[in-house]
């Protein structure tokens, strides 16, 4: 089978009606538009202005304005509850305008919601969906309120409890910690303890909307003060006896795990694509830099250490964005492998971001550590990032996702699976609603793998780019093979969270894995596609480069012309005002 | 290698049980009280799956993920687990 020979589009439709790829890029811009440039001293959403917001530990107020005009939140609710969500991956597309400029923004004014309303577009009745799209359109606010701060990641031994009163409904009683909005949301999502049975059926989420509650029994806690996104929300919530209507439950009384669990793997897929914009930021910032700055009677970026550094960041960007389009398309076309796509995205996604970032701050220099002026936004943005590891599953969590479904996935996945249609890495192709139903736990498949393995009778071998591509593509497979051998071969004591550190390096090598099976799916359907860059063997071959020394494999030398390729897409990018991930779009600077 | 799913009795499954938990935990098969759920020992709920693709590799049986979280204890997964084996044995005739 052939696949990636079929143009690239949307399929017809009557002439002059938009379809999904016309509105995700239309709203893109009227975001840029609205947001303006941010190097832009006058305007009020200026790094400038963001990191005065910063140093006050404030959300931007101009920030908050101009979303609400925007009616940023319709984007968080489905099409069918009146709302603009229809795909991941293009919502994914919108926030990063967003989380370029203002990862307190970002988390803030809206993740936060949506990481609220995917448990109710999963599991809650028509009325719960209704009313929970009526508070984001009318520009309320949803907490997600999960966390204590005793318990972290275990969350099936939190105590917050909701506990089944005689007279029908439910008493809160309890605390929850460091929940962003916990103070000004209209509606709290909560994950309480229903049962006092210890496992993994003894809890219920619940959609608690404030009107309704009795103010006198519950209180908001003190603001905490963090190291990043100072302007966001993070207070905590106690209650005494607040009692809870039955309508509040949302899905099955005792399956609250269960629903976190499914639910989350659209956040955590969506995510960290979404913060990817602010080290797009951050990369257009120390370009700028490099190509002004002098020494040694050169530009910082005629040094070849720097000038690498900079194409390497690119290619980290790409690597990204390449993996969240695979774990977001996946929500849609392969709801039952998402939980370890999510996992594994929302593990190295950050990782390589923050990687990168750091890589950026030593050409960066001493600038990197200044709070303002041209370069402060980029100090703004490193201590920002990181909550992305730290939130909603650390990164250890997250790889202790993977661990048990190894065994399996050896056995039965890897190796034998069929391909993953074309469309998981299709940028802009449509997509059929969201399968909320059909996200499960854990499936034991994994076609995205399996697309690596079937590409490698596919891939050209004309140019060096491509010679490299597919001489990696073949150590990749080599790589699967001994996963395989290990993850069959895994100890019992080795499947836990308990699992050794060596069992963790190997949930590590495979999200690489992972990550370079969707860089190969979306070069072979960006062949035939548009965008000359995309199509171009050159950024393929040199992201694969960077992935197979990460695993410590020994690629071929990576061509002189690819990196010149990729260099040059850098600095035209940077000129024309366009997007360092794979869509190469229009920015307002 | 997959073992037949017929012959089991519940003592047999509860040894079995007994003593994969006791490898995950890293504690003595005697430590594992049949009847104590086993979130108490600290088994996570995600680690619960690792069970369940155990019983599939060793019985060559899909079970539910969520098998383990609903008999959450090794005696109740044990009936469980007998009961599932007879129903597809039933089933296959
Ligand atoms: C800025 C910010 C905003 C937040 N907003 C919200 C919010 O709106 N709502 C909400 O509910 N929560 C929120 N949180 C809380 C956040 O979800 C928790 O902090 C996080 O889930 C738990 O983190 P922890 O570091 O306490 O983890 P812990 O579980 O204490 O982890 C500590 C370490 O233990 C190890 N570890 C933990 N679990 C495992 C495992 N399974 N396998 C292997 N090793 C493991 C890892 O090394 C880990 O780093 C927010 C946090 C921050 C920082």
């Amino acid at each position: 089978m052939l696949i990636g020979t079929a143009p690239q589009g949307a399929p017809a439709r009557p002439a002059g009606v938009p379809g999904q790829e016309e509105r995700v890029a239309a709203r893109v811009a009227e975001l840029e538009h609205k947001l303006g440039d941010p190097t832009d001293e006058t305007n009020e959403v200026s790094y400038t202005r963001l990191l005065q917001d910063d140093e006050a530990g404030e959300i931007s107020a101009a920030g908050e304005r101009i979303l609400d005009a925007a009616v940023l939140n319709a984007d968080f609710v489905p099409r069918a509850e009146g709302g603009r969500l229809e795909r991941i991956d293009t919502l994914v597309r919108v926030m990063r305008s967003v989380f370029r400029r203002d990862v307190t923004l970002g988390l803030g004014y809206g993740v936060t919601s949506f990481m609220a309303g995917v448990n109710v577009w999963t599991e809650g009745d028509a009325d719960q969906r209704a009313r929970f799209a009526r508070i984001l359109l009318d520009g309320g606010k949803v907490s997600v309120a999960y966390h204590e701060l005793a318990h972290g990641n275990d969350f099936v031994r939190n105590e917050f409890e909701a506990r089944p009163s005689v007279d029908g409904g439910y008493l809160l009683n309890g605390e929850k910690q460091v929940i962003n909005n916990a103070d000004r949301a209209a509606a709290w999502v909560l994950f309480g303890r229903t049962n006092p049975a210890p496992g993994s059926r003894s809890h219920s989420v619940f959609f608690a909307e404030r009107a309704g509650l009795d103010a006198s029994t519950y209180r908001v806690l003190p603001r905490y003060d963090a190291v990043g996104v100072r302007g966001c929300h993070l207070s905590g919530l106690h209650f005494d006896n607040t009692p809870l209507p039955d309508t509040a439950l949302v899905g099955e009384l005792g399956k609250g795990v269960e629903l976190a669990l499914r639910a989350f793997q659209i956040t955590r897929s969506a995510v960290p694509g979404m913060a990817l914009g602010a080290t797009d930021t951050s990369l257009r910032t120390v370009v700028r830099f490099a190509l002004g700055r002098q020494l040694y009677r050169k530009s910082v970026m005629d040094i070849p250490h720097a000038k690498a550094t900079l194409s390497a960041a690119f290619l980290d960007l790409l690597i990204c964005d390449s993996l969240s389009l695979a774990a977001t398309r996946a929500v849609h076309l392969l709801p039952e492998e998402t939980s370890v796509y999510a996992a594994a995205t929302k593990y190295l996604v950050p990782k390589l971001l923050t990687e990168a970032m750091h890589e950026l701050s030593i050409v960066l220099g001493a600038r990197f550590y200044v709070r303002e002026g041209e370069f402060g936004i980029f100090q703004k943005h490193i201590r920002d990032l990181p909550v992305l590891s730290l939130g909603h599953a650390g990164s250890a969590a997250c790889q202790a996702t993977i661990i048990p479904q190894l065994p399996r996935l050896a056995r039965r996945a890897w190796f034998s699976d069929d391909p993953a249609p074309a469309a998981l890495f299709r940028l802009r192709d449509d997509l059929d609603e969201i399968p909320f139903a059909d996200l499960t736990l854990a499936s034991g498949r994994d076609r995205l793998s399996a697309s690596l393995i079937a590409a490698i009778d596919e891939l050209p071998s004309g140019t060096p780019e491509e010679r490299t591509v597919h001489a990696i593509a073949l150590k990749m497979m080599d790589e699967l093979r001994r996963l395989q051998e290990a993850g069959s071969s895994l100890a019992p004591e080795d499947r836990t969270a308990l699992a050794s550190p060596a069992t963790f390096a190997l949930a590590d090598r495979y999200t690489v894995l992972l990550a370079a099976a969707s860089v190969i799916g979306v070069w072979q359907q960006a062949r035939t596609a548009e965008d000359p860059f995309l199509a171009d063997p050159a950024w393929a071959a040199a992201a694969l480069h960077r992935l197979a020394r990460r695993l410590g494999q020994n690629p071929p030398d990576l061509p002189a012309a690819a990196e010149a390729r990729v260099h040059d897409e850098v600095l035209r990018r940077f000129h024309d005002r366009t997007s360092y991930d794979l869509y190469d779009a229009p920015l307002a600077g | 290698m997959p073992v037949p799913t017929t012959g089991h009795t519940v003592e047999s499954l509860t040894t079995w049980l007994g003593e994969r938990i006791a490898l995950y935990l890293k504690r003595q098969p005697a430590e594992i009280d049949p009847t104590v759920p086993l979130a108490e020992y600290g088994l996570d709920s995600v680690a619960a799956f690792s069970l369940c693709g155990d019983i599939e590799e060793d019985f060559d049986f899909i079970l539910e993920p969520t098998a383990a979280w609903d008999y959450p204890t090794v005696q109740a997964l044990a009936e469980h687990l007998i009961k599932e084996f007879d129903a597809a044995k039933g089933g296959a005739a």
